[in-house]
């Protein structure tokens, strides 16, 4: 199928003005005009084109999902709750340190280590977070700057800028960690290869995160009326039996209430369907309340099978089988997340035909719908 | 060629306007000149200006117009003769001062202030007419009618003013002003200038009726002036009454039509008082008079006036004009407007040139004209300045709002400067108006305030209101653009630059140090450091709060050029630069526009006109693919 392409005219109208932008950064690095800034994409100029790779590789312009899937797994879109699945468990990192530094388990940056040790990467494209705990994206090359990286912020961190950013002579083999969103649009950079950009052929891993919903800028002007941002090292959302959002700082915990939290969630986060990176390489999440310190571990391509394997037999890794009750939780998360992006979409469009963004076939649909 | 103020008495020299302005000053003795630039009027001090210590005189670029005027008056005050010179906003500027200066006298020494108007406001924000001026404060006023005149009322008014203990009021145009003509020069008086050691006299005469009483006396001379005359037939089919520049293009329109016969020409130097008894004693010579004057309806209201008080036998012609609609109500004149006026009176057909002239003109020349529309020059720090601003409050998101004052800046609400500033009115209003906005916030009003001002402007006019927004705690941002020069009007020392009018080294009046003295937070950058600067205007725009202060410090290219090479050689690598397929829809030559960076259709690729490239190197910054390239000159 044929898809239209729009500028970035059309980019503002019917991604930003219809609040649909989660801020991942794919439209931005690669102009000169559209800049991530504090929680929006700020336009410097306008753009005459007609046809953009803004619009092209944003993930919630529309998106032919079975192309993409046929480009990924080499097959149409599967239709289960969580994805093409070709293992799944419980992991951690094997060294201390990392999981020190990790939000559970430390398998991600495990991953990339290992990775970029045995050569298979050059560069991890990944998030850090600024003094003020604002995050961008940034190219690690090394276990030193990947720890700089580990750690979530809760926030959008546009890192496919940096990807987009990169020299498009480069020739470094990379590595990139997003959330959904952000794999969904490496997924579809893969589908469509850019022009004049980085080869998206370079792109040799794509670790996808679990991600539920992420905050908008309102967080970020709460945390700062609230704390001392520069004293932050921690952010977490701890499973039973809390209900807190819990902020590490270098002088002890300080938790809010996660309703009063809650409210400052992307209002676009609801239309998302993804909950556990479908396009990746290999997706990881929190091993929730019964395995706190380890991550789930979905491995969907043989390129992420053949990082895990490495992975074990480095040593780097620990694993243990996961129980099939969390699989089911699991999917039922997936699947209600799902149900409740299409309720969202059919909700803003008033037609149950117009699912915006979302290409997925007729019956799928229905099915999901019930 | 010898310089204006050559003495040679008796030679004919080829003058600019100015420069016989200048020079009539010379001959009636000034001892004190003073201005402060603006176009048209900015040779004349600039021309007395360097040869002011060889002829025993005084001469200053003043901060401003107000004090120009009020310092040359009080040269005058102890009978020095004294000369003040400014554009028609300055003249509007000095009113209460004038107001006041007419109701009590001189003192001694002649005291003459040159006004130069801009019809079509060809380098000015308006317009205005000085004449109105003159008969609203009872100042007597001359205009030239040609570069002659433009020296010898100079000289003769100076004369009039001692002798009527009043200023005097020379009214020039642009097209007098900047154009040259000959012009016979007179002799240069040999005499030292002393003051009066007496201080001044004011006689006791209630002032406005002894304002009257002066005004009277001019008349009396006007009545037989030598800048009054006629030109043409006896009894004529239509009678022209001009004055000023319009002079030359009646004179032109009536020999170009073949009508000398027919037309008669009255022309007029003392415009206000109006020589009555000498206008009256020409309007019988015919039913039709057609007056030509450019911007207000001066010299025909006042004909119209004396008209209506004439006894029904006396002549009482059909009037022709900008209240006919024959002259243009508005703007600068020329003789083919004039042709026009008179063929359609005289009912006579004039074809000056082939309708399709204009069309086959442009398309002869279109090759050889580069596309090029109004902008900063190439190297300009003001377009690195606005790209700054621009780029801060596209990121800052909340639509700031910019207030624009008098420069070259002015031209920052167009396509050069990115559309920035909103608002344009005279000098100092841009702090003005945004002390106002930035009071708004407790109205609803959430843009951040920013006000631009040059150096030159911000001594002028912008430091009152700055303190006023200091004191009353106004929420906006000053962007002083100090590129260290008066550019626009061309270079004239101001009270940074450390120099005078005279060429002496003086004190330097530090912005920075007069605004943290206020308690401004203050912050310098380099506006060719984008980045930088970029990130401190977010900064503080985001900041919020009272009045603070921004200085865009990075001299003016052209000053720069005169002194040393360019800084870089700047080239595009066309192995770099993929064109149209970088995405990045030509920034460099659709939005940055330096008319040094220019798209080369052929290769479909950006390149550098090396012709005109200043090598500042800013444009190397916004490339996004970096093909750009600078290399020290």
């Amino acid at each position: 199928m044929v898809v239209e392409i729009k500028g970035s005219k059309q980019l503002f109208e019917e991604v930003i003005g219809g609040e649909l932008c989660i801020l991942c950064g794919a439209c931005a690095g690669s102009c000169p005009y559209l800049v991530p800034y504090k929680g929006r994409i700020a336009l410097l100029d306008n753009c005459t084109l007609l046809e953009g790779q803004c619009y092209q590789y944003c993930p919630r312009t529309y998106i032919d999902m079975d192309a993409v899937s046929q480009k990924i797994f080499g097959m149409r879109l599967n239709e289960d709750e969580i994805g093409v699945v070709r293992d799944v468990f419980l992991a951690r990192s094997a060294d201390p340190e990392i999981r020190g530094k990790g939000q559970d388990g430390g398998t991600v940056t495990t991953l990339l280590s290992v990775a970029l040790a045995e050569g298979l990467i050059d560069g991890a494209v990944v998030s850090k977070m600024s003094e003020d705990k604002t995050p961008s994206g940034f190219i690690a090359r090394n276990k030193e700057e990947l720890l700089q990286s580990s750690g979530n912020s809760y926030e959008p961190s546009p890192v496919l800028e940096a990807l987009n950013r990169l020299p498009k002579d480069s020739d470094e083999k990379l590595g990139i960690v997003g959330v959904p969103c952000q794999v969904m649009a490496v997924a579809k950079m893969k589908t469509y290869p850019p022009r004049n950009r980085v080869n998206i052929d370079n792109v040799k891993l794509v670790i996808g995160l679990f991600c539920g919903w992420s905050l908008a800028d309102g967080f970020h002007r709460f945390l700062q009326e609230n704390l001392d941002l520069s004293q932050v090292v921690k952010f977490d959302i701890p499973h039973h039996p809390g209900h807190t959002f819990d902020v590490y700082t270098k002088s002890g915990v300080k938790s809010f209430e996660l309703d009063d939290i809650r409210k400052f969630i992307n209002p676009a986060c609801s239309y998302c369907w993804d909950m556990t990176s479908e396009f990746a390489d290999i997706s990881v999440g929190s091993g929730r309340t019964a395995f706190r310190g380890w991550n789930t571990v979905i491995v969907r391509t043989e390129a992420g099978a053949e990082l895990l394997d490495i992975a074990k037999r480095k040593g780097a890794l620990e694993t243990q089988p996961i129980p099939e009750e969390s699989i089911t939780n699991l999917k039922r998360a997936s699947l209600n997340k799902k149900r409740r992006a299409l309720d969202s979409i059919i909700e803003k469009t008033g037609d149950r035909n117009d699912l915006l963004y979302l290409g997925i076939s007729r019956s799928f649909a229905d099915k999901l719908l019930g | 060629m010898a310089g204006f103020e050559t003495d040679a008495p008796g030679t004919t020299q080829l003058l600019m306007g100015n420069e016989a302005i200048a020079r009539g000053a010379l001959e009636a003795g000034i001892g004190f000149a003073a201005a402060y630039p603006g176009t048209p009027s900015s040779e004349i001090l600039g021309s007395l200006a360097p040869v002011a210590e060889k002829m025993g005189m005084y001469a200053e670029w003043s901060i401003n117009e107000m004090v120009a005027m009020e310092a040359a008056a009080g040269a005058a005050l102890f009978g020095i003769r004294a000369l003040a010179a400014m554009k028609q906003n300055g003249t509007q500027v000095v009113i209460d001062f004038l107001g006041n200066l007419v109701m009590r006298g001189l003192g001694g020494g002649g005291l003459v202030l040159v006004s130069c108007d801009d019809p079509s406001a060809h380098s000015s924000s308006n317009e205005q007419d000085t004449r109105p001026v003159a008969k609203w404060l009872d100042i007597p006023l001359l205009e030239p009618g040609d570069f002659q005149e433009a020296k010898d009322m100079t000289k003769w008014l100076f004369d009039l003013a001692e002798e009527i203990d009043n200023i005097c009021i020379l009214r020039s145009v642009t097209r007098i002003a900047h154009a040259r003509g000959n012009v016979k020069l007179g002799e240069l008086p040999k005499r030292e200038h002393r003051v009066s050691q007496r201080p001044p006299v004011f006689r006791g005469m209630p002032p406005h009726a002894g304002l009257h009483q002066k005004l009277a006396r001019a008349q009396e001379k006007f009545e037989s002036s030598p800048f009054n005359c006629y030109v043409g037939p006896d009894k004529a089919e239509l009678l022209i009454i001009t004055g000023g520049s319009c002079w030359l293009h009646s004179q032109e329109a009536v020999k170009a039509l073949g009508v000398e016969d027919r037309v008669g020409i009255l022309k007029l130097g003392t415009l206000w008082p109006l020589p009555e008894k000498f206008v009256e004693s020409h309007l019988g010579k015919s039913e039709k008079v057609l007056v030509v004057e450019e911007i207000d309806p001066f010299i025909e209201q006042n004909v119209m006036e004396l008209v209506a008080n004439l006894p029904l036998t006396g002549p009482h012609p059909t009037f022709y004009g900008k209240r006919s609609g024959h002259i243009n109500a508005y703007g600068e004149l020329n003789p083919d407007m004039v042709i026009k006026a008179i063929a359609s009176i005289l009912d006579v057909s004039y074809a000056p040139r082939e309708a399709e002239y204009a069309k086959k003109a442009d398309e002869a020349t279109r090759g050889y004209v580069p596309p090029r529309r109004t902008g900063f020059c190439p190297g300009c720090p003001h377009r690195a300045t606005f790209w700054a601003m621009k780029n801060a409050l596209r990121l800052d998101g909340r639509e700031g709002f910019v207030t624009g004052d008098i420069g070259c800046y002015a031209m920052a609400g167009g396509p050069t400067g990115f559309f920035q500033t909103r608002t344009i009115y005279c000098m100092g209003a841009s702090a003005g108006i945004a002390n106002g906005l930035g009071q708004l916030w407790r109205f609803g009003l959430e843009k951040p305030i920013l006000a631009v001002c040059g150096d030159s402007t911000f001594f002028h006019a912008t430091i009152p209101a700055l303190i006023n927004g200091i004191w009353n705690d106004s929420n906006f941002t000053l962007v002083v653009l100090d590129n260290s020069a008066t550019a626009m009007t061309g270079f004239q020392p101001h009270p940074g630059t450390g120099m005078t009018a005279m060429g002496e080294r003086t004190h330097v009046i530090s912005i920075e140090a007069i605004c943290r003295s206020l308690g401004a937070r203050v912050e310098i950058c380099d506006p060719f450091d984008l980045k930088n600067t970029t990130a401190k205007l977010v900064e503080l725009v985001a900041e919020g709060g009272g009045a603070k202060v921004i200085i865009m410090r990075h001299e003016c290219e052209l000053v720069r050029a005169r002194r040393e090479i360019p800084p870089y050689r700047v080239h595009v690598d066309p192995e770099i630069c993929v064109g149209a397929a970088c995405g990045c829809d030509r920034l460099c030559t659709r939005v940055f526009l330096c008319p040094g960076l220019i798209w080369d259709e052929k290769a479909g690729k950006a390149k550098i006109d090396e012709v005109i490239c200043a090598g500042c190197g800013v444009c190397v910054d916004i490339c996004p693919q970096r093909a750009i390239i600078k290399e020290a000159a």
